[in-house]
């Protein structure tokens, strides 16, 4: 026991004292998560500044106006009346608002003669979505309208005489519409960049010392230590276990301070603290068995790093540890989901997102499953190793 | 042409490395191709939909929530996916159709549709409009064809269909949308982000991650070597530069390529985009020899010089745009090259500009290569002369 506590210190000292493990196991995480709290500190909801030209003055279009300014939409819109269509034009292409709607001159006395005419919404190239939620909000005013002149038309149409038109639509805008949507809270909290990227990139960061152990191992084999170990009354097992052991707590001091700090510091919200122990140690289990792995594919120290750099990489490209994969195609995510890192994502998003301590349960056994698939697949090729 | 014969060795030495090529030709494909699929679906309001009953009512509002223009929407058997996909953001609400709306809504009863939003309203809020002017135009054909039903003697469904066509053909207040201006601040999304913003992102990082490849050559004494032939310092500095040179100038026509080719990415204007080209392989060849000259290991420069490309893509609007972001951000940001060269992408890109409206941006990006190639050039010829 104490050969392979030896070894692991001697490891861990090595590669402590190796600036770029610092930067990169504990510095560029911390610095990049931070980066990302700062960028999207105060960008997490959708807000619209809007203008509304009333080019009639009629009774609907200064309660299209008033609709606009329910205290409901508060959060949504800030409205400012704007006296031209031309000021109007001039304040969207300039950025200064993201939408105008624009109340044609007779809009109200043609809905009261059952016609219509439009509400434009003038729109930038830059604001695509509060284009849409502008033209939504015209719609749902135009909806009880609509179901007015609708209700009439229909009847009409059904055998209603044409002369009682009149007595229907005033029958009809007495009536509400049917269907309506209600809120409800449904539990969750939206994920933000910070809880998101804070442990992406404590999981990327992380897997850099895959390439590390990989090579440390090629280095000492070059230097001849291995052999002299080997020299030594210990065991092959303990030399292995020893070599794991450096390789776990490293990933878990890395990923763990990480965890730790954007937490305290960036209020990165990681989940509850025994459950991202469990996800951290089967990290940096995972870390151990994909270091295994390396060591026994590759032959010289250039193809350990090789091999440690595509497998980092790869694995951090599907896993959503650069891009946030919510917004993906459905075949990207399920990718995804191939890559222990990618369930580790899945679980801190849920943790974050407010699900129970047992939504990480089973990304939990699938990151063990990888760590101990990995290193079983070592352990099978670990001939290739002891015969060269 | 000595500096030339030593540029094509050092080249062919660095080009050997398999590992090198993963990283100038394989990973930036996999990044463009994987930032491109997520952006392009980013403008889009993305709703969840659990569908209850198959009736003909529901099956109508979720065929007309589906069929929303402002709306991608994606089913969910049970209440509890839908909710796991808002958790996940991938979706901003869920819209819970009611087993009882058919039953309901044929007998005159209102009916409430539950949209679920996550913790914060704000998040959802676009999407709750979006989903409430669907849920209404649906209501208001419905209200017509209860009316219509109470005031004749043709059946609900008969009037429905009146109802829905009548809708359709000639909505009664047609809402219409303008987009006043063609000029964007934004590069266009997908490939045609993920392409410019990635060659920025790469051809740095590569360059950087490339010093390892000088100071190796430092360790392995080949410009002791070579300083013993009758080879000047300047002529190895050259060499060294013109190396850089040549493999960032790939690795962004390479990714050029690859965008137009395989992605359909359009570069704007061909003049300004190879001067914009040329100069941004400049900045990588200055960082990238800075970086052989400021590590002392390879080890530093392969770790750290990803890390810090990383951290200035960031900063320089490669992995975002910088207009979301805070002003003060946004003043920082540009303390990188990387966001000048995004904001000269954009004009090309977005705004169909020219050479002569990214001169200002070209200046400044060449204010950068000479500022980084001056500082390697004197450390790498100061320590070629000690040496």
């Amino acid at each position: 026991m104490s050969a392979i506590l030896a070894i692991a210190r001697k490891d861990l000292r090595q590669r402590l004292r190796d600036r770029s493990a610092i930067v990169l196991g504990f510095i560029a995480p911390m610095a990049v998560a931070g980066l990302i709290s700062v960028a999207f500190g105060s960008t997490g909801s959708f807000h619209a500044n809007v203008a509304v030209v009333d080019l009639d003055r009629g009774g609907v279009a200064t309660a299209f106006t008033s609709f606009l300014h329910r205290p409901e939409l508060a959060d949504l819109l800030t409205v400012t009346s704007v006296a031209g269509e031309a000021d109007a034009r001039s304040k969207v292409a300039k950025g200064d608002v993201s939408a105008a709607f624009v109340i044609p001159k007779g809009f109200s006395a043609a809905i009261d003669s059952g016609q219509g005419r439009p509400i434009t919404v003038l729109a930038s190239v830059d604001s695509s979505v509060a284009a849409q939620v502008s033209r939504s909000l015209a719609q749902s005013f135009t909806a009880q309208i609509e179901a007015v002149q609708l209700s009439v038309q229909t009847a009409v149409r059904a055998g209603a005489p044409h002369s009682s038109a009149a007595a229907l639509a005033a029958e009809a805008a007495a009536a509400q519409l049917p269907e309506q949507t209600a809120t409800l809270p449904s539990g969750t909290r939206a994920p933000t960049g910070t809880s998101y990227y804070a442990p992406a990139m404590g999981i990327f960061f992380m897997f850099f010392a895959i390439g590390f152990g990989a090579r440390g191992f090629f280095l000492e084999r070059t230097g001849g230590t291995l052999e002299r170990l080997a020299a030594a009354p210990i065991g092959p097992g303990a030399i292995l276990a020893g070599k794991s052991l450096a390789t776990f707590v490293y990933g878990v001091a890395s990923l763990g301070t990480v965890a730790l700090v954007t937490s305290l510091v960036f209020k990165a919200d990681w989940g509850p603290p025994l459950v991202v122990a469990a996800l951290v140690v089967a990290l940096a289990l995972t870390l151990v068995g994909l270091t295994a792995l390396v060591i026994t594919a590759a032959r010289t120290e250039r193809q350990s790093e090789a091999f440690a750099s595509m497998l980092t990489f790869g694995l951090v490209l599907l896993g959503g540890n650069f891009v946030f994969l919510g917004g993906a195609p459905q075949l990207v995510r399920t990718l995804a989901l191939f890559t222990p890192n990618g369930w580790a994502l899945r679980a801190f998003t849920d943790l974050a997102g407010g699900a129970d301590w047992t939504a990480a349960m089973t990304p939990l056994m699938a990151i063990l499953a990888f760590a101990f698939g990995t290193g079983a697949v070592a352990f099978a090729l670990r001939r290739r190793v002891v015969g060269r | 042409m000595t500096a030339l014969a030593l540029a094509a060795a050092e080249l062919k030495r660095v080009t050997r490395d398999r590992t090198f090529l993963f990283f100038i030709v394989l990973l930036p494909i996999l990044v463009i191709l994987l930032v491109g699929v997520t952006t392009a679906s980013s403008t889009s309001i993305r709703v969840g939909l659990v569908p209850g009953q198959s009736a003909s009512l529901a099956t109508q509002l979720v065929e007309n929530i589906e069929g929303d223009a402002a709306l991608t929407t994606q089913r969910y058997a049970t209440r509890a996916d839908g909710v796991d996909a808002l958790r996940r953001g991938e979706v901003t609400a869920v819209v819970l159709v009611p087993l009882t709306l058919d039953a309901d809504l044929r007998s005159g009863r209102t009916v409430k549709v539950p949209v679920l939003v996550s913790g914060s309203l704000e998040t959802s809020q676009a999407a709750v409009t979006a989903v409430s002017s669907v849920v209404a135009r649906h209501g208001a054909a419905v209200q017509a064809a209860l009316f219509a039903t109470t005031h004749s003697a043709r059946s609900f469904d008969a009037n429905l269909a009146t109802t829905t066509t009548l809708q359709r053909q000639t909505p009664v207040v047609p809402v219409r949308t303008e987009v006043v201006n063609s000029q964007s601040n934004f590069l266009p999304l997908g490939y045609n982000y993920s392409a410019p913003t990635m060659l920025i992102l790469f051809v740095f990082i590569n360059a950087v991650a490339g010093g390892a490849a000088m100071i190796q050559t430092r360790r392995y004494g080949i410009f002791a070597r070579a300083l013993a032939a009758p080879i000047r310092p300047r002529d190895l500095v050259l060499g060294e530069a013109l190396c850089y040179l040549a493999l960032t100038l790939g690795q962004a026509l390479l990714i050029v390529v690859v965008g137009a080719v395989m992605f359909g990415v359009s570069w704007g204007n061909p003049l300004a985009a190879a001067a914009l080209i040329g100069m941004w392989a400049m900045v990588g060849t200055g960082a990238g020899m800075a970086s052989g000259t400021l590590f002392r290991t390879p080890e530093q420069a392969s770790a750290i010089g990803p890390a810090v490309g990383i951290a200035f893509g960031m900063l320089g609007g490669c992995m975002w745009p910088l207009e979301i972001v805070p002003q003060s951000v946004r003043l920082i940001g540009h303390a990188t090259p990387h966001a000048w060269a995004v904001d000269a992408w954009v004009t090309l890109l977005s705004r169909g500009g020219g050479l002569a409206d990214i001169a200002g941006y070209l200046a400044i990006l060449a204010a950068y290569a000479l500022v980084l190639l001056g500082i390697a050039s004197l450390r790498l010829r100061r320590s070629l002369v000690t040496a």
